[in-house]
């Protein structure tokens, strides 16, 4: 999730309450539970919601290949910021709802970067 | 000021320990829906779900399992364990038209859910293998209609 989080780690506020009240809008930061890994949770940036058209890269490190989807009813399509070093919808599919488990809204730590997050880089 | 409190805070307290039993160890759910038919019933039963078995991932094929739908993430949905990950699934495609089986192998993290009436059921058949992370909980107790009550019977031949 580089730039917009550390290497080394940050701490971050997250909120359950916009998952439960289905506010999520895309650009946000989300966190949720892997489809892979049942015991881990994950911090992607949220791209798609459900019936949105999303077009991606396929492979960055190996051309520019793109391929169009349309998120499946009851999913969300979900993002790296470092598309070069990151597993996300594009490894796993789109992410059943029901996985998400809060948004992050405020960075506590490392300080430089104490307040809200950025939204997603150009 | 202090009589008030005095008979507020047990039942603060009774509720603070009511919500950590529903969330963390298990709770009663009333189930509908002719999809686990001839184990639950159409006009529904109230079983007991406990969420241990999920969390320390003592689950085994076999389980009826409570999980969140993956096409609809406020709706809970109730069907049969069928297949961990790592195991191979033989199912019938469509039972109605034809007898055509398909074999697949259960993706690492995802578990394999089937309803016992096959004939009437939206299941792993439909919307695939469902994420672990989406399993909320096991029923292990019939408590209604009184003529079920007890444990819930394996899956039927």
């Amino acid at each position: 999730m580089l730039p917009t989080l550390n290497v080394t780690g940050s701490m971050l506020l997250v909120e359950r309450i916009s998952t439960r009240t289905g506010k999520l809008r895309p650009g946000d930061v989300v966190i949720f539970r892997s489809p892979e890994a049942p015991r881990k949770i994950v911090c992607k940036r949220l791209i798609g919601l459900e019936g949105d058209q999303i077009t991606y890269v396929v492979d960055p490190q190996s051309g520019d290949r793109c391929e169009t989807i349309v998120v499946p009813k009851g999913h969300v399509w979900v993002e790296g910021d470092y598309i070069y070093n990151t597993k996300d919808s594009r490894n796993f599919g789109a992410l059943p709802y029901g996985l998400l488990e809060g948004r992050a809204f405020w960075t506590l730590l490392p300080r430089k970067d104490f307040g809200p997050l950025t939204p997603k880089p150009e | 000021m202090g009589e008030w409190s005095s008979r507020v805070i047990p039942i603060v307290r009774g509720l603070c320990l009511l919500y950590v039993t529903h969330k963390y160890l298990g709770t009663t759910v009333v189930t509908y829906g002719p999809s686990m038919l001839p184990t639950l019933g159409i006009t529904g039963n109230v079983l007991l779900m406990e969420r241990i078995s999920t969390r320390t991932g003592k689950l085994r094929p076999g389980d009826v399992v409570f999980f969140r739908s993956p096409e609809n993430p406020r709706r809970v949905v109730c069907k049969r364990l069928v297949g961990m990950e790592g195991d191979q699934v033989t199912y019938v495609v469509d039972p109605k038209n034809s007898d055509k089986c398909n074999t697949i192998v259960v993706q690492k993290g995802h578990v394999w859910v089937e309803g016992d009436n096959i004939y009437n059921t939206k299941d792993s058949r439909n919307f695939g293998a469902v994420p672990y992370g989406l399993v909320e909980g096991k029923a292990f107790w019939t408590l209604l209609p009184r003529k079920d009550f007890g444990s819930l019977a394996p899956k039927p031949k």
